[in-house]
């Protein structure tokens, strides 16, 4: 009875190997007919085209703020804006006919310490009567104010307050500017590139206080290091023009 | 007339207009009048003198609301009320904020350039 089983078993085994080939070899087969076409994510030129076209319709409205226009390669339209026209630009988005980007749904902020101004501000509008979406950058440092876009958007106070807390940018005419996420008596903005990952301080209940105290960060160990850089190159496409080894004057007239 | 047929838009806040072609042709005018300080070959102005002169047109030689409605292809006539005062108040903060001058500063060098 268990012979006769295992035998089935076998054999079932053995047909369903069969069938694995067969199939493997139809996909090879279908893999080399369709191997002109390579698996990318497909165009849509229509869409890109509408986006850039509404990014220059911007532009040219608003020469006075609008520094760069981009749609990126997923068909996101970006304008990037001078931070003083921060309130304009939004405010022609929501209340123009043709744009009427009436939601803010994001505001963010990036940080990049290498940069001259290292924070970037990033709104995300959307436009529920076109069905569109449209992205607004702007930059400044850690000393400057941005005007706040609570006047414009009632969505953006609890974001300011949140990019306040994590990234310490200042909001100017921001109604309760003050901290959202961290605890009460926290220093600092955690979200900075410079804010240790382990953090300054840490909390435990004391027994004989009776209450959660805060004391400097301890860490048993030491930080490992490790290397993140990879061996392969991140983006190709970007690649800057190679410097080309320059000799200086001096070692000419040297010579 | 659309006020006895139409009991409500649909839309929470707005509410149905009694006489939409009064109300429209009023802001209309507004609006162009706001537009006249602005340059004659500012972008703002060449655009939106366009697409209100044109809806205006269609509000004046249309009197049935639905006819209307279709004709200006923006959704309901209270909508496009409420387009039309968003305009209004935008056509009003252009000309204070002059924003047809050429650009205020230009970003510093490599400010949008990603990756770095």
């Amino acid at each position: 009875m268990a012979a006769s089983l295992v035998r089935f078993v076998r054999s079932g085994f053995g047909r369903s190997l069969n069938v694995a080939r067969q199939s493997a070899a139809i996909v090879q087969t279908r893999s080399t007919t369709t191997e002109s076409r390579p698996t990318v994510r497909p165009k849509d030129p229509v869409t890109h085209s509408q986006l850039s076209e509404f990014g220059e319709y911007v532009a040219e409205i608003l020469p006075k703020y609008v520094q760069q226009v981009q749609v990126t390669c997923f068909n996101e339209l970006e304008i990037m804006v001078h931070p003083e026209g921060i309130i304009p630009v939004l405010t022609f988005l929501k209340d123009h006919t043709n744009a009427q980007f009436r939601n803010l749904a994001d505001l963010t902020a990036v940080d990049i310490p290498s940069k001259q101004n290292r924070f970037e501000i990033v709104y995300n509008l959307l436009s529920l009567h076109y069905n569109s979406r449209i992205r607004v950058k702007t930059y400044t440092d850690e000393l400057t104010p941005l005007d706040s876009s609570v006047p414009v958007f009632q969505a953006s106070n609890w974001y300011e307050r949140e990019v306040w807390d994590m990234f310490g940018v200042f909001f100017t005419n921001h109604p309760d500017l003050r901290r959202i996420l961290t605890d009460y008596g926290f220093e600092g903005h955690p979200f900075r590139k410079d804010f240790p990952l382990s953090g300054y301080v840490e909390v435990r209940y004391d027994d004989e206080v009776k209450r959660v105290v805060a004391e400097p960060v301890e860490l048993a160990q030491e930080f490992r290091k490790f290397d993140l850089n990879s061996p392969w190159e991140a983006f190709p496409a970007y690649r800057g023009p190679k410097d080309a080894p320059k000799l200086e004057s001096g070692d000419k007239s040297e010579k | 007339m659309a006020g006895l047929l139409k009991k409500t838009t649909g839309l929470v806040g707005l509410a149905v207009s009694q006489n939409p072609h009064e109300r429209l042709g009023n802001l209309y005018v507004k609006i162009l009048s706001c537009l006249q300080r602005i340059p004659q070959d500012a972008a703002y102005r060449k655009y939106t003198e366009q697409l209100i002169s044109e809806r205006f047109n269609h509000v004046k030689t249309e009197p049935d609301v639905g006819k209307l409605e279709k004709k200006i292809n923006a959704g309901q006539i209270e909508e496009v009320i409420a387009q039309a005062e968003a305009e209004l108040s935008l056509s009003r903060k252009m000309v204070e904020w002059k924003a047809w001058e050429p650009l205020i500063e230009e970003a510093p060098a490599n400010q949008w350039k990603w990756p770095i």
